[in-house]
């Protein structure tokens, strides 16, 4: 039985028996001469999870992801992806037979149609869930990828990331190029990858995008982790947005209200964001004569920007 | 195995073939040309040549079908624009797949980076054997339709050993491929060494002093025209090639295991 082999029984038993984590960062530093990609970031990807990675452009999300998969050594700390090292290339190899990857620039050669590409990676890592991914996926198979749009590389991107039905996927913006409804279908087609008990690494620029799908976020700013929540966790300590409109139109029970900030009133209607329990929200509004109200999830920017607001001071203390 | 070696030859497959039938009509061209050439008054304006300059270009004759051939195909097409062009198409070997985004997805294989790195430069070959194979049907074909048949074992050695002579150009290539991130700049690179060895064997060929320094290129280890004119050749100089080969491809595939991609 050659290493190849035992490494992958081995990865096997432990994404069907342990609850060790997939992807460990420890203390990861890469440095590209005088240029910080990240520093110091730490963090696990459980197994089974949906693991959001947010952060602008440029905040090091690539150089990361890029570190997990061998194909850049860490300057200082280490990443271990099933147990094994990223610093030995070698034994990462055997563990690579259990990654899928959508990278964030897909470079596909243009000269092969996209069966041929398949057949390629099939001979490589196995396609034991071609079929049923194309059943979800269907970019123009028969012709060669140059004619592709960027969704149909997209879909056949997503195709080649799972159909060796890999314990760990690691996506980088994998959803740029497709639309709403794809959008949505790919959701879907993550949540149940998720209860198979596969591992996702989503990394994304846009928060919205990751709030329907992950489970924890890890958000990264300038190369370093400023926030590592649940998602519930994220969106509750933003706050609800509360707009009421009442019969006097008077601000000042809101403005008592403990959890209540942001006050404004815009003629009778009332605005502020409201981070308390619902049942205390309820007495306040009972003694209002409210005429309308609507409670609302703080728009997404709105929390991102509180990680990314020009003062390090606030966004460091999250 | 080999599944990368397989997809990148039917990726060119159809370069290969294009490759393959210019490479056949232009043998078929200098051999007609050869049939309407006056080799009498050739001969006679070769003589009022000076002898380095007949030595440079290694040019012995042009009056008989080998020497005719000898220069214009083997020496000028296949030891200048061949080994000029593989150096040249294997500088993209990594560069271009790292230029094109194409190198992160292949990474993440199960293989090892000397592996991938192996089978895309063994695929190379597919082209060398095809213009090889063809190129030598049609001179010796082409011979024996002239009335001129050619020795064919030495139209099979004249081909079988430019191989391991391709193959050090491809080499040289390659080695560019991986310390050069964009391919043109990689390509440009393997051509131009190339062609300054080819020079350096040129212009030392003719006299004494320096002819060392012609023996550190690749091109003195493959001379078509002793082959064909008189069938001779040494073993020694192919080990030599095929050493050469082998280290400057562990030397690229142990800069490419090492480097950051």
């Amino acid at each position: 039985m050659d290493y190849n082999y035992i490494t992958r029984i081995d990865i096997w038993l432990k994404k069907y028996t342990n609850r060790m984590a997939s992807i460990v960062v420890d203390s990861l530093t890469k440095t590209y001469g005088e240029t910080v990609g990240v520093e110091s970031l730490s963090f696990a990807v459980e197994r089974g999870e949906i693991f959001g990675f947010l952060g602008p452009n440029g905040a090091g999300k690539t150089t990361t992801i890029r570190t997990i998969l061998g194909l850049i050594a860490p300057t200082a700390g280490n990443v271990r992806v099933f147990d094994v090292s990223v610093r030995d290339r070698s034994a990462l190899t055997a563990t690579k037979a259990e990654i899928g990857y959508v990278p964030a620039e897909i470079g596909f050669p243009e000269d092969v149609t996209g069966n041929e590409l398949l057949d390629y990676h099939a001979a490589v890592k196995g396609d034991s869930r071609r079929g049923d991914l194309l059943e979800r996926f269907s970019p123009p198979l028969e012709r060669p990828i140059r004619e592709y749009s960027s969704g149909n590389a997209q879909q056949l991107a997503i195709i080649q990331a799972f159909m060796h039905d890999p314990a760990l996927v690691v996506l980088d913006e994998p959803t740029s190029g497709l639309d709403p409804l794809k959008q949505e279908q790919f959701n879907e087609f993550l949540r149940a990858e998720r209860d198979r008990g596969t591992t996702i690494f989503f990394s994304s620029h846009i928060l919205s995008e990751v709030r329907h799908v992950c489970d924890r976020v890890g958000i990264l700013r300038d190369g370093s982790l400023v926030a590592l929540e649940s998602m519930e966790t994220l969106l509750d300590g933003g706050g609800k947005r509360v707009h009421v409109q009442t019969e006097t139109g008077d601000p000042t029970p809101f403005k008592t209200l403990e959890g209540a900030f942001d006050v404004t009133t815009v003629g009778s209607s009332i605005r502020c964001t409201y981070a308390g329990p619902y049942d205390r929200l309820l007495e306040t509004l009972a003694d209002c004569s409210v005429q309308e109200i609507e409670i609302r999830e703080p728009p997404l920017e709105d929390i991102f920007m509180h990680f990314y607001g020009n003062d390090d001071t606030e966004a460091t203390d999250v | 195995m080999f599944e990368t070696t397989r997809f990148e030859i039917a990726r060119r497959r159809r370069s290969t073939l294009w490759l393959s039938v210019g490479v056949a009509v232009l043998t078929a061209f200098f051999l007609w040309y050869y049939s309407v050439l006056d080799t009498e008054s050739l001969a006679v304006a070769m003589d009022a040549l000076p002898p380095s300059m007949l030595e440079a270009l290694n040019i012995v004759t042009l009056a008989t079908i080998e020497g005719f051939l000898a220069t214009e195909l083997y020496t000028f097409l296949w030891v200048f624009g061949f080994g000029l062009y593989f150096a040249y198409s294997t500088g993209g070997l990594i560069a271009d797949d790292i230029e094109h985004d194409r190198l992160d997805l292949i990474l993440t294989f199960p293989h090892s980076r000397t592996r991938l790195f192996l089978e895309k430069l063994l695929a190379v070959g597919a082209p060398i054997v095809a213009i090889n194979v063809i190129a030598g049907l049609v001179v010796y074909g082409g011979s024996v339709l002239l009335g001129e048949p050619i020795e064919p074992v030495r139209v099979v050695l004249v081909h079988l050993l430019s191989i391991p002579y391709f193959a050090v150009c491809a080499s040289i290539g390659a080695l560019f491929s991986v310390v050069v991130s964009r391919s043109a700049i990689a390509q440009r690179a393997g051509a131009g060494v190339v062609l300054v060895l080819f020079l350096v064997e040129s212009v030392t060929a003719a006299g004494e002093t320096y002819d060392w320094l012609g023996s550190l290129t690749p091109m003195a280890y493959y001379e078509p025209t002793p082959l064909l004119l008189e069938g001779t050749y040494e073993v020694l100089d192919t080990v030599v090639l095929l050493g050469a080969t082998i280290v400057f491809t562990i030397v690229a595939s142990w800069l490419f295991t090492h480097r950051d991609v």
